[in-house]
């Protein structure tokens, strides 16, 4: 295999039967792509059918009248319905950050092999979207979640393949924004979490292992607003996976801070199971203990996770709930136009245990198009944005996972994005053929039609021997 | 030609996120004038349980006086406290602790919305022990900074509180 062909045109119009048989195929003019090598039959991503569904809401929205939109967005940033963020919500946000981290890294080690990338940067135009609450009063600026998150993985043999991983959050409160210098006023909170560690697949057994380190580093605490912290604390954290259980642990010195086991139970097409069917609707469970102090004595708590197909692999619900104590914590109602989950819509509740009573829950959505989200109230950026709620908060993000044979799927999708498949084998000998031909001179003929060979090189007569030969061979 | 008009908007859009510091003032320039018949101490952030005090303005500011420029990072709805040297109109709370049974003053301030009820208090605290005694005349209000130069002048209305207003 010395070349691939990847089509962006869909349904191609191949003609399958030719008059030399089914084998034989005439290829279309199309687009290349130059993707990395994955196997004989040449998958292609059908990014043109997400792109359409994009230009479709896209569509959808101006059908609506952008104009409109815009106007409710502008409202809805400012200052009417948000709330500023309490300054607990900044100091104490080392633990989520880390745990969404941890969270992210078992989704991508289910697999443990081929790659993901995740990136992703919050946007807030408005100083008074997000404002600051402070115990002097309320601050003008802007809160903000800049993360990347990158794994790759090597084959080493058949079976074996090695992988690193990084994830780094760097979130906090700033009186400007920025991409990459803050201001560092008097009143920001900027704080960072880095998750790196290796991990090892062996694809006959299917199973992972995985460990490594998480620093969480305070860049920046301003004066009397925040309570003292350590300004830099070093975890370790371990993962191992058989199939499709899973145990996840990270630990502070000698003491756990979370402890997690997985149980996968859906049956997912992305790593050899079903595609469709009643396995497909086994419930995926995950129970996590969490550290937690209050006063000197421990408070541990446990949050189980249930996330459920309700609908061929495109419509999900997500409830999690808190043991002992706390009860329900958040249920989301999750649809993904594609189970590749690259574009999806959610609608979520949470329950934010400050008040009683159905006062306490906050309903909100979000929208997410491969590369912009737009999210109102959502219980995810509730708790991984500061208990930001009322406004709406538009983040520039991508994520992509890649298996190793070259399909592609979004954060924990049970199946890969639509491919594909062309027939485009390589024929040795066929190119050979063709190509010998070009080369091939037309034989010239006579005019009594002869054909004509003119001799190229040197040649050597060989006249003294009874059978003269002719020889182009170099002659020595 | 559509999509490549609402990408260069998002373009623009991602690129005012941080060049929002070129039009957003991220500090404020505060100059106070004092047109009270009384002496301003000074000018202080506190929080809202009365625990910590931040100093703003520094200066003593005499009547018809005004103070120097004190630049900080207040942009936002801040407590703010002037202390008054001592007030003249009848229209003050006294604040009052006594020995041993120390805690945190009650504060019975009322809000400058309330016309008519002082909002000046005279904290009196005679100290025992390790405490110190406290004397403070002073008003507190809740102000808007909106960042930038801004001047702030102070004076006593008809009915003889404290009126603050942005020029």
């Amino acid at each position: 295999m010395l070349r691939f062909e990847h089509s962006l045109i869909p349904q191609t119009p191949y003609p399958i039967t030719s008059p030399k048989g089914p084998k034989a195929r005439v290829h279309t003019p199309k687009l290349y792509w130059i993707l990395p090598p994955c196997s004989r039959q040449d998958d292609v991503p059908k990014f043109y059918q997400l792109s359409s569904k994009i230009s479709f809401t896209i569509l959808l929205f101006m059908k609506i009248g952008l104009n409109k939109i815009l106007l409710l967005l502008a409202l809805a940033t400012g200052v009417a319905f948000a709330d500023p963020i309490p300054a607990e919500a900044l100091t104490q946000g080392g633990l989520p950050m880390r745990d969404r981290q941890l969270r992210d890294i078992g989704l991508v080690l289910r697999g443990g092999r081929g790659g993901f990338i995740d990136i992703g940067y919050t946007y807030t135009p408005s100083s008074e979207q997000l404002q600051l609450k402070s115990q002097y009063g309320v601050h003008n600026g802007y809160a903000f979640r800049h993360h990347y998150g990158v794994f790759g993985s090597w084959v080493l043999d058949p079976v074996s393949h090695f992988g690193f991983l990084t994830w780094f959050d760097r979130t906090g409160w700033d009186s400007q924004d920025f991409f990459f210098f803050p201001h560092y006023g008097d009143f920001a909170h900027i704080s960072s979490a880095l998750t790196w560690g290796f991990s090892y697949t062996n694809s006959k057994y299917d199973a992972t292992v995985a460990l490594g380190l998480q620093h969480q580093n305070l860049e920046k605490a301003g004066w009397r607003a925040y309570p003292h912290e350590s300004d830099s604390l070093l975890f370790y954290w371990a993962h191992a996976r058989f199939k499709n259980v899973s145990f996840q642990g990270s630990f502070y010195r000698n003491t756990f801070q979370t402890l997690r086991i997985s149980l996968e139970l859906e049956s997912r097409e992305l790593y050899g199971g079903a595609g469709n069917g009643i396995m497909t609707y086994l419930p995926n469970l995950s129970a996590t203990i969490y550290r937690r102090k209050t006063g000197d004595d421990d408070d541990n708590f446990i949050r189980l996770n249930w996330e459920q197909n309700l609908y061929k692999q495109i419509l999900y619900a997500d409830v999690s709930y808190d043991f002992p104590d706390d009860g329900f914590r958040s249920a989301a109602l999750k649809y993904y136009p594609d189970p590749s989950r690259m574009i999806g819509f959610e609608a979520s509740c949470l329950r934010r245990h400050e008040r009683s009573g159905a006062k306490d829950l906050l309903w909100g959505g979000a929208i997410d198009l491969l590369f912009l989200r737009f999210a109102y109230n959502s219980a995810f950026d509730y708790e991984n944005m500061f208990h930001a709620k009322g406004t709406f908060i538009v983040e520039f993000k991508f994520n992509i996972g890649s298996t190793p044979d070259g399909k592609f799927f979004g954060r924990g999708a049970p199946k890969a994005a639509p491919m594909e498949t062309t027939q485009s084998q390589f024929d040795m000998k066929k190119f050979m053929k063709s190509h010998a031909d070009q080369n091939m001179e037309t034989p010239t003929r006579d005019s009594e039609g002869r054909k004509v060979l003119h001799a190229k090189g040197i040649r050597y007569e060989n006249e003294g021997a009874a059978t003269a030969t002719t020889s182009n061979e170099g002659g020595y | 030609m559509k999509y490549l008009r609402l990408f260069l908007c998002l373009v623009a859009l991602a690129l005012t996120a941080c060049m929002s510091h070129l039009f957003v003032d991220t500090t404020t320039r505060l100059q106070l004038e004092n047109k009270t018949d009384v002496t301003i101490l000074g000018l202080d952030v506190v929080s809202e349980d009365g625990s910590s005090v931040r100093p703003w303005i520094r200066d003593t500011i005499e009547p018809g006086e005004k103070s120097r420029v004190f630049e900080e990072d207040w942009v936002g709805t801040f407590r703010v406290r002037v202390r008054f040297d001592k007030w003249n109109a009848g229209a003050l709370v006294s604040i009052a602790k006594a020995c041993g049974t120390y805690s945190r003053p009650n504060r019975v301030y009322n809000t400058l919305a309330k016309q008519g009820e002082p909002n000046v208090f005279e904290k009196n605290i005679s100290g025992c022990g390790s405490e110190e005694n406290v004397h403070m005349v002073y008003t507190e209000t809740d102000l808007e900074f909106e960042g930038g130069s801004q001047y702030l002048v102070v004076s006593q209305d008809s009915t003889g509180n404290v009126a603050f207003k942005f020029k």
